[in-house]
This record gives structure tokens, C-alpha cells and sequence, in this order.
């Protein structure tokens, strides 16, 4: 029996879904081929989320509490993750593909010897490592990897997964961790922008992104406030990141972050390669741009060829009325 | 100040690709240096032209990238090393990390910087690799650089917001492409490249051993990617196409 183990990733005193997407899927697999699923919470207050992990299925959870996670830094952090890896010798270390890992997994990699791969979006196991498959080429080609190892290290991208509950009465260990500020050589000085209470993209169910055509205050307003009507999360095109006009934390895309929602509403964005690489794995997809020969139409469900300006305010109204 | 960039030549994801037998095929056969490594040259450049300082591009890679090599001399940077493989390898990030350490072993250096995934293959592992070997503190996804006194300050894209990172030099660096607009080689950069050093080594004379050349991972296969057929697309008034679809979105696909 060998140990399936995820990373729980908490940011914001929350627990990432996408941590628990790849938990609910450590416990399938644990349970198909005889392993143990375990877990470990690397946080400041990490014993809080005990609870809402044991849902998943882990068997045991490892805790490392110290306050110098409050914010993520990656020198901490490695530490904690190598010495969870002396611990309990995991054969596969998951992870959800949040910023946060992307910073660590390849020095973690460097640090353990282990294999790794990153971003997959499916992952079996076999008989002395994993397969996976991952979206290459701007996500147009899949490509077909394993990796074989005594540990190996995956990431998996947000929504790959579905949340599967199988509570468990789970076994705690408290890893003894203790970090002295003096060992950070890098400094985090400010968090900028940091986004408090606002719908994290990766895991909204509805997403409204505006591109090029919404980029004045009218459009903005208009995308504002469909987004408040379906209760959504705002995104947005690289056009507009760029030109100042949006957050740049919004980027949907190969460069931003890569979402799966229920529906995806694609305001002004003409659809580039790299922008549909984010986001075509979303449920329902819906278009409006004046361009009817825009690349986004060959793959929206929903396109609504028109200026957005004339559509969106007679869009917003049914929206509410439905919603009411 | 020193900088090293590290650069990848990748193929243009932008151009056709075709699969056949399990393997990926490019009919342009269309190689451009990596988007990501782009932007780390640009900044590099900015940050020497304002500072003063030497940039050097390294790259692992067979003989044709060379061409690479000269589009980053004719961007600015100053001189390049390039550590040749033969055509086919099979190398994963664990291998190209191995590589760069073993040649930073006996280099000196302020900062090294890299793209923070390469285009092709997105993977984003090779850059906190060589941090590690080489025992660097280090910062991923850099949207902006500035430099303060002895520092690298460094504007990281995180998941909760932008974080602001100080850096001690030596230290390493990998870039977001959302940081700056790489330069175009002008002419007469064109024709300098042309004439700045570029230091050839061979891979096989670098005494890497066995296990470091060996991946630990492999591709085995392509797939192409089902497509997502296109949909209804409407056309006509504004008001009749918006309750038209507000309707199907709630009736039909019970998303609202």
C-alpha cells in the first residue's frame, strides 16, 4: 500500500476547490487500487480546515501550522512541502494548479529528486508511476505523459475534477515546523490588489469576461453589471489587462489563469488562440461581438452577433426578469 | 551588473499543426524564441540601458536554434552561449534545469532570468528548478522588475493579488509576457548580431552524467483536442436576440 497525498492550499483563510478536486479524486484512486488517501494542510491556522478536508476522503491529515504562512512565500513553503515529503514518502504528491504552486512544484522537484509533471488536466496511476494528459500548444493538442519514480510530484488544473464527498474519520499529525525569518533571503514586502472577498475566477460557475470592445467606461459599466446580475465573477482578455484597464489578476487565458465555469459570457473578445486556451473547457459558452467572422464564434454555443452596446442592456433586462 | 537570460527555441504555436502517427507535425516548421524568454530579454535590456551592465543569452538546444540565439543578440543583448544537443532529444524540464546549473556552476552573476513557462509545452517547472540547484532565492512570474541598490524588486502575479518581492542578487527571476512588448530587431541590430560573441558548447562535453540526461518523465503520445462545435449563432434586432438567448440559457441549458 503506498500513500496518495494532496496539497490542501488555503489563501484567504479558504480552502483552493481546486485542492479538493484533486483530494476527491487521490481517494477514487486510493480506493480502486488499494493505497491510502492522505492530505496535508500547510497554513497559518492550519488545524481549522481539518474538518472540511476530512469530507474528502483523506485518511490522514497532516497539519503544519506556523504564522509566516499567512501569505504565501516560497522558501517557507518548500521547506514545509520537504519535510511533509520526509514524512509520509508519498508514491504521488498532488497538487491543484493555483499560482501558488506554479511558484514551487519545479524546486520541490529539484529538492526531492521526485518526477514531475504540471498542469495536467486527467491522471491514472500504473504500476510505478502515473499517466497523465496535458493540454499542449496553446491547449489545441493534448499530449500523453508518465513518469515513474518513488515519489512524483502533478499539479492539476482547476476543474478537471468533480468535488466527490466520502467522509472519513480521519487520523491527525501535527508535523513539528518551526521557520526563523532570518533564513528568508527574498522579502515580501506589500500585497497589491489582493483580492479579499471578490469571486476567485478558477472556481466561479459564471464568468463575464470583456475584451477590446468593452474597453470604455460604458462598456465597462454594461459588463459590471450583467456580472451583478448573474452573480458572476468579471474577467477579462489580455487587450484589456494590458492596457491598464482591468486587473490583471482578471487575465483569462494561456498566460492568466485557465477556468471551467458553467457559463462563460464573451463580451468584445474576438477570440484568440491564446485567450480560448483559458477558457474552452467552460460549459456553456456565449459570445457577443459585432464581428460575425470573430474566431470566437467556432466556439461559443450562444453567439450573438451584434454591438454590445445595443445588446447587452435588452440582455441584462430579460436576465433580471428571470432571475426574479 | 550581469544578467543571464535563459532562452528556448519552441515551435510557433500559432502556425498549423498537424498529428500524425502519435507524433506532432508542423508543415511551416515555424521555430521562434519562446514569448516568455522574449519578455525577460526585453527586461533585461531595460534594466542594463538604465543601469548599465551586460546581458548574456544561454541556450540549450540543436544546431538550428542558433537562429534564436541571433534574434535575442539583435534585440541588444550583449554576447550569448549556446550549449548544443543533438536534434531529437527527449528532454524534460528536470534535464534542461541540470544543464543550466552545471554551466552557472562556475559563472558569476547578478541576475538570471528566464520566460516563466515555454509556450509550447507550458510546463513553468525549469525556471524554480535551476533556483533550487543552484540555491538561488528566486521569484516566479514576474509582471514587473525594477532594481534597488543591491535588489532585484520584483512584481509577482500571485493568487491573491500582486505581491512585491525583494530580492537579494545573485538571484533568479522568471518572466510573465505581461511585463513589457519585446523590442523588434532593427536593422542595424540585425547586422550587429551579427558580429557579437557567441560561445559554442557541446552538451556532450559538459560531463553531465547518466541520470542527469535521463528524464524522468516522457511523452508518449498527441492527441489533437475535440473540438467544441460551433453553436446557433444569432443575427437581427438587439432586443429580440437578447431575450432569445436569455430564454435559451435559462430553459434550455439551466445556467442562470
Amino acid at each position: 500500500m503506498s500513500t496518495l497525498l494532496t496539497h490542501i492550499a488555503v489563501s484567504d483563510g479558504k480552502i483552493k476547490r481546486a485542492s479538493l478536486e484533486v483530494l476527491s479524486r487521490m481517494t477514487q484512486l486510493a480506493e480502486a487500487n488499494g493505497h491510502s488517501s492522505e492530505a496535508v494542510i500547510i497554513d497559518a491556522n492550519a488545524s481549522d480546515h481539518v474538518d472540511e478536508v476530512q469530507k474528502y476522503g483523506a485518511s490522514k491529515i497532516y497539519t503544519i501550522e506556523d504564522a509566516i504562512f499567512k501569505n504565501h512565500q516560497n522558501t517557507p513553503l518548500l521547506k514545509a512541502l520537504s519535510k511533509v515529503m520526509d514524512e509520509a514518502d508519498p508514491f504521488v504528491f498532488g497538487f491543484g494548479s493555483t499560482e501558488s504552486t506554479k511558484d514551487i512544484l519545479g524546486a520541490l522537484a529539484a529538492n526531492t529528486d521526485a518526477a514531475v509533471l504540471s498542469d495536467v488536466s486527467e491522471f491514472e496511476l500504473t504500476d510505478n508511476g502515473i499517466e497523465v494528459t496535458r493540454p499542449v500548444m496553446a491547449a489545441k493538442i493534448l499530449s500523453d505523459n508518465k513518469a515513474t519514480g518513488d515519489n512524483i510530484l502533478v499539479s492539476v488544473r482547476s476543474g478537471s475534477y468533480d468535488l466527490n464527498e466520502s467522509p472519513t474519520e480521519a487520523e491527525v499529525v501535527d508535523i513539528d515546523f518551526s521557520f526563523d525569518e532570518s533564513e528568508l533571503k527574498a522579502t515580501l514586502r506589500e500585497i497589491i490588489g489582493a483580492s479579499g472577498d471578490k469571486i476567485d475566477l478558477t472556481e466561479a460557475e459564471t464568468i463575464v469576461a470583456a475584451g477590446r470592445g468593452a474597453k470604455d467606461d460604458e462598456g465597462q459599466e454594461l459588463i459590471e453589471e450583467l456580472a451583478s446580475v448573474l452573480n458572476a465573477a468579471l474577467g477579462a482578455s489580455r487587450a484589456l489587462t494590458e492596457a491598464g484597464i482591468m486587473d490583471p489578476s482578471l487575465q483569462i487565458g494561456q498566460t492568466g489563469k485557465v477556468v471551467s465555469p458553467q457559463l462563460y459570457i464573451a463580451v468584445g473578445i474576438s477570440g484568440a488562440i491564446q485567450h480560448v486556451a483559458g477558457m474552452a473547457n467552460s460549459k456553456v459558452i456565449v459570445a457577443i461581438n459585432k464581428d460575425p467572422d470573430a474566431p470566437i464564434f467556432d466556439i461559443a454555443d450562444y453567439g450573438i452577433v451584434g454591438d454590445l452596446y445595443k445588446v447587452l442592456p435588452p440582455f441584462i433586462e430579460e436576465l433580471k426578469k428571470i432571475k426574479s | 551588473m550581469k544578467f543571464y537570460v535563459c532562452i528556448k527555441q519552441v515551435p510557433d504555436v500559432d502556425a498549423p499543426i498537424q498529428i500524425k502517427e502519435g507524433n506532432l507535425i508542423q508543415d511551416t516548421d515555424r521555430m521562434v524564441l519562446n514569448a516568455y524568454d522574449a519578455s525577460a530579454v526585453e527586461e533585461a535590456l531595460v534594466l542594463t540601458e538604465e543601469h548599465g551592465g551586460e546581458v548574456e543569452v544561454v541556450l540549450v538546444g540543436p544546431e538550428k536554434a542558433k537562429e534564436t540565439i541571433r534574434k535575442a543578440l539583435a534585440m541588444g543583448a550583449d554576447k550569448a552561449t549556446h550549449i548544443t544537443t543533438d536534434n531529437d532529444v527527449d528532454y524534460d524540464s528536470a534535464v534542461y534545469a541540470k544543464v543550466l546549473a552545471t554551466f552557472f556552476e562556475d559563472k558569476e552573476y547578478d541576475v538570471i532570468s528566464c520566460g516563466k513557462q515555454s509556450q509550447d509545452t507550458d510546463a513553468g517547472l525549469a525556471g524554480s528548478m535551476l533556483a533550487q540547484h543552484l540555491d538561488l532565492p528566486y521569484a516566479t512570474n514576474a509582471v514587473g522588475l525594477s532594481m534597488e541598490e543591491d535588489k532585484l524588486v520584483v512584481k509577482r502575479q500571485g493568487d491573491a493579488g500582486q505581491e512585491i518581492i525583494g530580492l537579494p542578487q545573485p538571484c533568479l527571476v522568471t518572466c510573465s509576457n505581461d511585463m513589457n512588448e519585446p523590442r523588434i530587431p532593427s536593422l542595424k541590430g540585425i547586422m550587429q548580431s551579427k558580429r557579437k560573441p557567441m560561445e559554442t558548447i557541446a552538451l556532450s562535453d559538459m560531463n553531465l552524467d547518466e541520470a542527469a540526461l535521463s528524464a524522468k518523465t516522457k511523452v508518449t503520445g498527441y492527441m489533437e483536442k475535440p473540438e467544441r462545435e460551433p453553436g446557433q449563432k444569432f443575427e437581427g434586432e438587439p432586443d429580440e436576440l437578447a431575450q432569445k438567448v436569455a430564454t435559451l440559457l435559462d430553459e434550455e441549458e439551466n445556467v442562470i
